[in-house]
């Protein structure tokens, strides 16, 4: 059970991403929430349990929205990898700090992703990076500080008893 | 474990990077083919993705039909209740009214068409980054198949890339990745159909010296093995010609409206399903 929760939270939270901002933004931009949620799990939780969450989270989403599959599983394992790295070092708890990094990390996907659909479709997505890209990741950005508070409360709830993780807070 | 914090990052990193490398690989060689735990993902969330629209549905009326009227005189109040009461049964009416003049179109267009086909509703709408799908209520228990061809009563929509056993992710051609032989309608002139995003379609590698206008049909054109030919797949809407290039770019506004798609038509047909 303790495993299953996250799990359908995860679902959810891919389902809720790729279907309400749709409808808010009418398909212009999308709100990358599952994002957000791999850079935490990269500054506060355990490697392996990080690592899966950031596997599972970019597997869903490949099923659910990515033509080419495992670029998103690839895209995450490598953003859980980066914050993991980054927050060894710094003292991830600064709320500007974690935007400026949500929003560095959306902008490095997003090359990626035009990089990929390059090299595997031929297709130049180039022209979308200020009209869509930049601003997605502003967007995630300003709402990452507000989104670790509702992943770090969860989280708490989640772990009720296991309140290791919940202190660092 | 016994290992550094920093060695067990390192294996871990290569795991992960190794794992969904092969994933993209293979995923790049067979296209066609959606894994089981693919399936399972798309047929597990296909029922949710339908909750959480209907649930957001009900929420806007919930709030053009009620709290937006709080605050107004008990009297009032209660004839707009029962104003709304007799709306909901008209709305229901034009609903069910709405629904078989679709239903109609389609059995028309079926009786039309020479092809099995198969009538689908829309499930859910999935317009994230690059991509730009819709899921359908029909999968391979029904014989639908990758890459089959999919239409609305008034165009073209897209194409199948992903199947479960009772639901389909459909490609929209206005995704970047969708690219359909075409021919403009007017003067036979050929091209590539190619997604554009929220922006529409562009006919690419159609030649200057083409006549193309504002307002001109693009169809398919046959070739390409997916879409039959002669369906609609949009118009002309912007035509530009610059001194330095030898092709014209052209922006084509797809027939149909895909937010407020709700039956669609799959044409069961492709190589598989001749097999």
């Amino acid at each position: 059970m303790r495993y299953f929760f996250p799990l359908l939270l995860a679902l959810l939270l891919v389902v809720f991403q790729i279907t309400v901002p749709d409808i808010i933004f009418s398909g212009k931009i999308g709100v990358e929430l599952s994002l957000v949620l791999v850079i935490y799990a990269g500054f506060y939780l355990g490697f392996i349990e990080g690592a899966i969450l950031s596997f599972i989270l970019g597997f869903f989403l490949d099923c659910l929205t990515g033509t080419i599959s495992g670029l998103f599983t690839l895209l995450y394992g490598m953003t859980f990898i980066v914050a993991a790295l980054f927050s060894l070092r710094v003292y991830a708890e600064e709320f500007s700090l974690i935007a400026v990094f949500t929003f560095a990390c959306s902008l490095m996907e997003s090359v990626l992703i035009i990089f990929f659909y390059r090299l595997i479709y031929g297709v130049n997505m180039v022209h979308d990076i200020v009209s869509v890209f930049i601003p997605q990741a502003l967007l995630v950005g300003i709402l990452s500080p507000a989104l670790f508070k509702i992943f770090h409360t969860i989280e708490v709830l989640l772990n009720a008893g296991y309140t290791k993780s919940a202190e660092r807070f | 474990m016994l290992l550094p914090k920093k060695y067990q990052i390192i294996i871990l990193a290569s795991i992960l990077v190794i794992l969904s490398l092969v994933m993209v690989s293979y995923s790049v060689k067979h296209p066609e083919k959606s894994g089981f735990f693919r399936r399972l993902v798309l047929a597990t969330v296909a029922p949710l993705e339908g909750m959480v629209n209907a649930s957001i549905k009900e929420l806007g009326d919930l709030w053009t039909r009620y709290i937006f009227l709080i605050g107004l005189e008990e009297e009032n109040r209660n004839l707009k209740k029962r104003n709304d009461q007799l709306r909901g049964r008209v709305i229901q009416y034009q609903e069910g009214y709405l629904e078989a003049q679709r239903l109609r179109k389609i059995l028309e267009l079926k009786e039309q068409i020479k092809y099995r086909t198969a009538v689908a509703n829309v499930l859910g709408r999935n317009q994230f980054l690059s991509s730009r799908t819709i899921v359908i209520n029909k999968g391979t228990s029904q014989g639908i198949l990758v890459g089959m061809p999919v239409v609305s009563t008034q165009a073209v929509v897209g194409r199948i890339i992903e199947t479960s056993w009772n639901v389909s992710k459909v490609l929209l051609i206005i995704d970047e990745n969708s690219n359909i032989d075409a021919i403009v309608q007017g003067n036979r002139a050929q091209g590539i159909l190619q997604g554009n995003g929220p922006r529409g379609c562009n006919l690419k590698y159609v030649h200057k010296m083409d006549d193309v206008r504002k307002g001109d049909a693009v169809i398919s054109s046959g070739m390409g093995g997916i879409f039959p030919k002669g369906l609609l797949l949009g118009v002309v809407t912007g035509v530009s010609k610059k001194d330095a290039d030898l092709f014209q770019k052209i922006e084509v506004t797809p027939s149909v409206d895909f937010a407020k798609l709700e039956e669609v038509m799959v044409f069961l047909i492709g190589k598989e399903a001749d097999r």
